[in-house]
């Protein structure tokens, strides 16, 4: 099993890799921004989940990313925005959550994602004529939308038509398409997507899905407008920290029998309960140099919550663990496991 | 390298908001396609679900026209509530699984819409067995009402005639549509392959077909739980 992911993950990770990208960089997720803060439990999380974060206060490290794999750094385009959270435990431990502005993911395992990834490769992309911009409207379709200035490859074309034959990549493709562009990465909230079991301070199991509510409110850019410069985040994270910590409110669902426990590329419905787990602090910038040295990894789990049996997040384990080495990160928490 | 915007780009781009092309969009472009590709009528309230947390906090969404639209209908509508609180409160805290319910004139619309627990047509039942009055008061005012009345001896019409008139709720996830579609047709979900690009276009057919639509499941603050689970932890009673 090991080895067989090991195989996989080496294939994702170099079908990832972009042809505009930055070998010794993240082949996605390529910029991002760090900071440091800590987490205050709420005084319900520990009944639902018995982890040490969710018992006392834990300082936490964040790096937050935007998805594309270009070595050219586009704050203003479109694009699925990351959050990575590290949770400094005790005796030196520690627990990564891994979260992303979609909130479900394309495919529902390793060897699909694999086929989307190069489907989905980075290609050739053109301002649509007039005639078929004029035709779609007769047709009632939205017009491909115009590359942005500098845009001369995308994924977007690939991904619709990988969408179009696999009805379990439409819900993620859909919503990657017209995802827009924060206006600040506190202001973004963000999903962990996979399903996790989460064991209660009285040995309760629940089968729960995490995400990051931004306190200030969730606010992207006007996709009418053009951005106006290609680098915005940093600053703007910079300027917010410098008045005061950046919120977030931790939110669990729990899922019931019937939902999908094991398949990423589906939502659970909203009217799951939810349960408000604490409060992450934003607080401090960290340096590009130490940021882009971290190796998350979406397994570093710890007592009081463990992974569902869901495949992509047990091919992210060592698809993460081979990029880190690639790109020569800080070793990753699984570094030499087999 | 990128092809550079040249007049006719512009113009192409600009046509979405010239009054014309908007003009023959709606007389010309969308007949054709509600000709060409008709959409079944999709049904009103929420679907079904052995799901727990799906099975509370449902919505229904009722739209009911009136038979005098006028200020006078209205107003008959407006009074037919106003000399009923007593029955409708009596009502509520006997059938116990509604967490809200309003009514609103809307146009020449009287509108309910109710929060409740449980299964659709039991609500209706509890409804009619407790509350009969006030759905006599309402349907008289009603187009196609009278036949109902009293609704006491019409039940299983009745429950047709709400579920007629309860508005279709637009799935939670915008790409659910095409299943629903599908499935309206009798064709499997998942079993057709989809053009993402097309979802507009089916969007705006359902629209012709379903002109009043819920969008969404409905918003809970506090989701997964019965209205007799609140009132418990509160210690209100039952
Ligand atoms: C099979 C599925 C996936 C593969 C193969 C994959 C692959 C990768 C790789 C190779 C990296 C760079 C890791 C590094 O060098 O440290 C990465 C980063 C990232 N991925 Fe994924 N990913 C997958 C699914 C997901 C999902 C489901 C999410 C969201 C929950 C996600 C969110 C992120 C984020 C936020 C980062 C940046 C982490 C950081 O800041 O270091 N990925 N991914």
């Amino acid at each position: 099993m090991g080895e067989q992911h090991r195989n996989l993950a080496r294939k994702l990770v170099t079908a990832l890799q972009r042809k505009d990208g930055d070998r010794k960089r993240r082949p996605v997720h390529t910029f991002g921004t760090g900071a440091s803060g800590h987490f205050i439990p709420s005084p319900v999380a520990a009944g639902f989940c018995d982890a040490e974060h969710f018992r006392s206060p834990t300082p936490a490290t964040i790096r937050f990313s935007n998805g594309s794999g270009s070595a050219v750094r586009r704050d203003g385009w479109s694009d699925v925005r990351g959050m990575a959270t590290r949770f400094h435990l005790s005796d030196n431990k520690a627990t990564d959550l891994i979260g992303m502005t979609l909130p479900v993911f394309f495919t529902p395992d390793g060897e699909s994602f694999l086929k989307f990834a190069i489907e989905a490769r980075p290609r050739p992309c053109q301002r649509a004529t007039p005639w078929q911009k004029f035709r779609d409207m007769l047709r009632l379709t939205p017009p491909v939308p115009d590359p942005y200035d500098g845009e001369t490859i995308s994924p977007d074309a690939g991904a619709i038509a990988f969408a179009h034959q696999h009805d379990y990549a439409r819900a993620g493709v859909f919503q990657a398409a017209t995802i827009g562009a924060p206006q600040s990465y506190a202001r973004a909230a963000y999903h962990a997507v996979h399903s996790f079991v989460a064991t209660g301070a009285d040995g309760t199991q629940r089968w729960v899905r995490f995400s990051w509510q931004p306190v200030s409110g969730v606010l992207t850019t006007d996709p009418e407008k053009d951005p106006v410069i290609d680098d915005y985040l940093q600053a703007e994270l910079a300027r917010r920290l410098r008045n005061g910590p950046a919120l977030f409110s931790l939110m669990m669902q729990v899922g019931e029998v019937g939902d999908d426990f094991n398949d990423p590329t589906r939502a659970w419905p909203p009217h799951r309960v939810r349960i408000m787990m604490g409060t992450l602090y934003v607080e401090k910038m960290l340096d590009d140099v130490t940021t882009e040295k971290l190796s998350f990894n979406p397994h570093l789990l710890t007592r009081g919550i463990a992974p569902s049996d869901d495949p992509v997040l047990w091919v992210r384990k060592s698809a993460y663990e081979v990029s880190s080495g690639r790109r020569r990160g800080t070793p990753c928490p699984f570094h030499g496991e087999r | 390298m990128q092809r550079k915007a040249g007049w006719l780009d512009k113009f192409v781009d600009d046509l979405p908001s010239q009054g014309w092309f908007q003009f023959l969009s709606r007389h010309l472009v969308v007949p054709y396609w509600i000709w060409r590709d008709p959409k079944p009528v999709l049904p009103g309230g929420p679907r079904p679900s052995v799901q727990p947390s799906e099975s509370v906090q449902r919505m229904m969404n009722l739209i009911m026209p009136l038979k005098d639209p006028s200020p006078i209908g209205r107003a008959r509508a407006a009074l037919a509530i106003s000399q009923n609180v007593d029955e409708i409160f009596a009502g509520l805290d006997n059938v116990g699984t509604v967490h809200n319910a309003r009514f609103l004139l809307l146009d020449g619309n009287i509108c309910m819409l109710s929060v409740y627990d449980g299964d659709f047509s039991n609500y209706i039942r509890d409804f009619i067995a407790t509350i009969g009055s006030v759905f006599d008061a309402v349907m008289k005012e009603v187009e196609g009402g009278d036949a109902m009345v009293p609704t006491t001896e019409h039940i299983e019409e009745f429950i047709d005639w709400v579920c007629a008139h309860d508005l279709f709720q637009a799935p939670d996830i915008a790409t659910d549509l095409f299943n629903l579609q599908d499935a309206a047709k009798g064709i499997a979900p998942g079993s057709l392959p989809h053009d993402l690009r097309l979802l507009p276009r089916e969007l705006i057919l359902q629209l012709h077909s379903n002109p009043n639509i819920s969008l969404g499941g409905g918003y809970r603050a506090y989701p997964g739980y019965s209205a007799a689970q609140v009132r418990q932890k509160f210690g209100v009673g039952w």
